[in-house]
């Protein structure tokens, strides 16, 4: 008995050496030709090395995104803003001549899954180039991966200072400015009331989350000197859903200016249980939620009147390339609104184009130099990156009017006056 | 710490007791299960989501109330439970010991099937008063909560009914009591161990229903949602009725005072503090007796 078990494990042991030995030179050769979701790792040994042709290899690119769990209404969103890029690239003859491939894991929103997501695509699937996950909290830890493998980490929805401040030169958020910068066009907006209209006092309700916090905390020392009073500051934790009692103690103190630093869910909580409270502000902003343009006015219904929020990116923008982007996106997905996230994620890919056209190289060395010194052209406006890989540009702030949201400052992108105070919810 | 304003603690106790009387309808039909078979029912929390996703569709395919889709979700629910006790539980060696292994696995399949079909996206049902409030001496009572306080009340009283004033509720306190017992004077403790067990479960599904519109859900809130029923049936005594209300009321009402008189960040660990608190004091619970273990 026990000697057929030893017999067993031996066996085993020199099998799995066996196909770790065939697989590693065979990930050289192109395993499938359309872009699976998930890399089918058993077809590699299939095919044992590549004999010729290089140029016809794809490029793979790998991500990691969180398409269940918290974050993954945006995580989804980011998802389809990368396939698209993928077309419109394959399309229009590929990168450098070979065709592109997005070689994809669902991370679950959980930071442990995406660092071994991102080990697993530079170790084992040998990925050319990679691409970010979506949010600081998965950011922060895999853009530690990326950096450990001398890989470019251009990512979509990272810029809490969290991710700059580790002294990694890698990193290249591909959004307009960094997370704490971005309700800043908002502060100047409320500060820029008229004296009478102005908000004198405000609170903050943010949850626990690196992003959030950055957004709100900058918006709330910019409201402080300018001489509004904070009443009230709560941070709760990510998956709280009962904001009923908080929101009691929120419409007790009545502020003039309610700033919520929140995920999807949580803005969506949050402004429920304001309705039911009847607590009525004079302004309100969500740093994300209301950006997502059907499922913030699926979830509230009328709730989302007159609400605020920061925002990178709008389908009517007519930013060189943005149309283009826009209309590839209709054709694969249909009417749908577009999600700012998707416009983000598409972003991450027209710099990681531009860059390896410029230098014609996947050398992640010479790329990582290039997004340091060019200035790129993308859906959000022209891009370049200081050396943390902080964009320069300024956020657009948007706001619900009826049944979709429009761009009330500032003004380069303005379509519609203001409503201040925003009407009742 | 903040020490709240009259008002706001006069509203906030409010809020804390419409929304414990939810809680107690939740950990009933738990601690009923616990009290007549010795077994707890790890698997509660999932047939609370179970029954929260019958109503959402119900809600959005037809338009279905969530307080009347009660009366579909206690009766499906209840053939479920008669099902699960009759063909998995009563099957079974020394259910005291193995249930917990079985019912986990039980929520861990529901889990899993109910996310294969819903995937992770958090929902809620949204009826038109999803959102509105009766505002009473300036005190708001919001209409879900209201709803779901006022029909928490109704099932648990017809529960009390049945267990009081039916010859089958005498047969499941007489269960409770001593299953040798009442097997000796002629109750078929088999049949009432599966009635109650389908009883219990109905009541999850009534709570299932209106945590649907209180509260936002996906599969896997069934975690959170055993931990609490558990801490609320071990606060108020397994096998305690009137123990798991009291209890509920009590951890409704300090879970909301903890979100604003410290933070909201420390009310779920109400739940668990309360949890270690009666372990170490009073393990009985509140109203709860002490088990001997069998020799």
């Amino acid at each position: 008995m026990k000697s057929k078990i030893w017999k067993l494990m031996i066996s085993l042991a020199i099998l799995s050496l066996l196909i770790t030995a065939c697989g590693a030179p065979a990930t050289e050769a192109p395993a499938a030709t359309d872009a699976p979701t998930q890399p089918p790792a058993t077809d590699a040994p299939s095919q044992p090395a590549a004999t010729e042709a290089p140029a016809e290899a794809p490029i793979k690119i790998g991500a990691s995104l969180p398409l269940t769990g918290d974050f993954s209404e945006p995580g989804s969103a980011a998802k389809k803003g990368y396939e698209v890029w993928v077309d419109v690239v394959n399309g229009s003859g590929g990168l450098l001549g070979r065709p592109v491939e997005l070689v994809l894991y669902d991370n679950a929103s959980d930071p442990d899954t995406a660092v071994a997501d991102y080990e697993r695509l530079i170790t084992q699937d040998e990925v050319d180039l990679v691409v970010g996950p979506f949010s600081s909290r998965l950011v922060i830890p895999t853009s530690e991966v990326a950096a450990k493998y001398g890989y470019a980490f251009p990512e979509p929805a990272g810029g809490a200072p969290g991710v700059f401040d580790r002294g990694l030169t890698n990193i290249f958020f591909c959004q307009p400015a960094p997370s704490d910068q971005q309700a800043i066009p908002f502060a100047d907006f409320v500060l820029g009331l008229p004296e009478d209209t102005r908000p004198k006092t405000f609170a903050v309700i943010t949850n626990d989350d690196p992003f959030s916090v950055a957004v709100v905390e900058s918006v709330e020392k910019l409201l402080v000197e300018g001489g509004l009073t904070l009443v009230l500051k709560e941070t709760y934790p990510p998956d709280t859903q009962d904001f009923s009692s908080l929101a009691a103690k929120v419409a007790d103190l009545d502020p003039d200016l309610l700033v919520g630093g929140t995920q999807f869910e949580d803005s969506v909580g949050q402004i429920k249980a304001y309705q039911q409270a009847g607590y009525q502000p004079r302004g309100a902003v969500f740093t994300t939620g209301p950006g997502l343009p059907t499922e913030f006015k699926e979830a509230l219904g009328d709730g989302t009147e007159g609400v605020f929020a920061p925002i990178s990116w709008f389908e009517a923008s007519t930013t060189e390339t943005n149309p283009e982007f826009v209309a590839a996106y209709h054709e694969k997905f249909g009417d749908e609104p577009i999600a700012e996230d998707s416009a983000n994620a598409f972003t991450v890919g027209q710099v990681l184009q531009q860059a390896v056209e410029n230098t014609q190289s996947v050398d992640n060395a010479v790329l990582i130099e290039e997004m340091h010194s060019a200035t790129f052209t993308t859906v959000v406006g022209p891009l370049s990156f200081d050396e943390a890989g902080r964009p320069a540009g300024s956020y657009m702030v948007l706001q619900w009017q009826g049944d979709a949201y429009v761009i009330v400052a500032p003004d380069f992108a303005k379509q519609a006056e203001p409503a201040w105070p925003k009407p009742n919810w | 710490m903040t020490i709240p304003s009259f008002h706001l603690f006069i509203q906030t106790l409010i809020l804390g007791v419409l929304v414990g009387g939810v809680y107690a309808l939740m950990s009933s039909g738990l601690t009923l299960i616990f009290g007549v078979m010795r077994v707890i029912n790890v698997a509660h929390g999932a047939i609370l989501i179970l029954g929260a996703f019958i109503t959402y569709v119900l809600f959005q395919n037809f338009q279905i109330d969530p307080i009347v889709s009660i009366v579909i979700t206690m009766p499906l629910l209840f053939g479920v439970g008669w099902l699960i006790q009759r063909y998995i539980l009563s099957r079974i060696e020394s259910p005291e010991q193995t249930s917990v292994l079985v019912t986990f696995a039980l929520a861990l399949i529901m889990e899993g099937i109910l996310g294969a079909i819903f995937h992770t996206t958090i929902r809620s049902v949204k009826p038109d008063y999803a959102t509105d409030a009766i505002i009473l001496a300036s005190y708001r009572f919001p209409v879900t909560r209201l709803m779901g306080f006022a029909s928490a009340l109704i099932v648990i009283l017809c529960l009390n009914l049945i267990l009081y004033y039916t010859n089958i509720g005498r047969a499941i306190r007489a269960t409770m009591q001593d299953p040798r017992a009442a097997q000796l004077v002629g109750i078929n403790v088999s049949k009432i161990s599966a009635f109650a067990f389908a009883l219990g479960v109905s009541t999850a599904a009534a709570g299932g229903s209106l945590l649907s519109m209180i509260y936002s859900f996906n599969p896997s809130s069934q975690t959170d949602w055993i931990a609490k029923t558990l801490s609320i049936i071990v606060l108020g005594g397994m096998g305690s009725l009137p123990g798991a209300l009291v209890a509920a009321l009590i951890l409704g009402v300090m879970e909301q005072l903890t979100a604003i008189m410290i933070t909201l960040y420390w009310s779920p660990i109400v739940f668990y503090f309360f949890l270690f608190i009666t372990l170490i004091i009073r393990p009985q619970g509140l109203m709860g007796e002490i088990i001997r273990e069998k020799g």
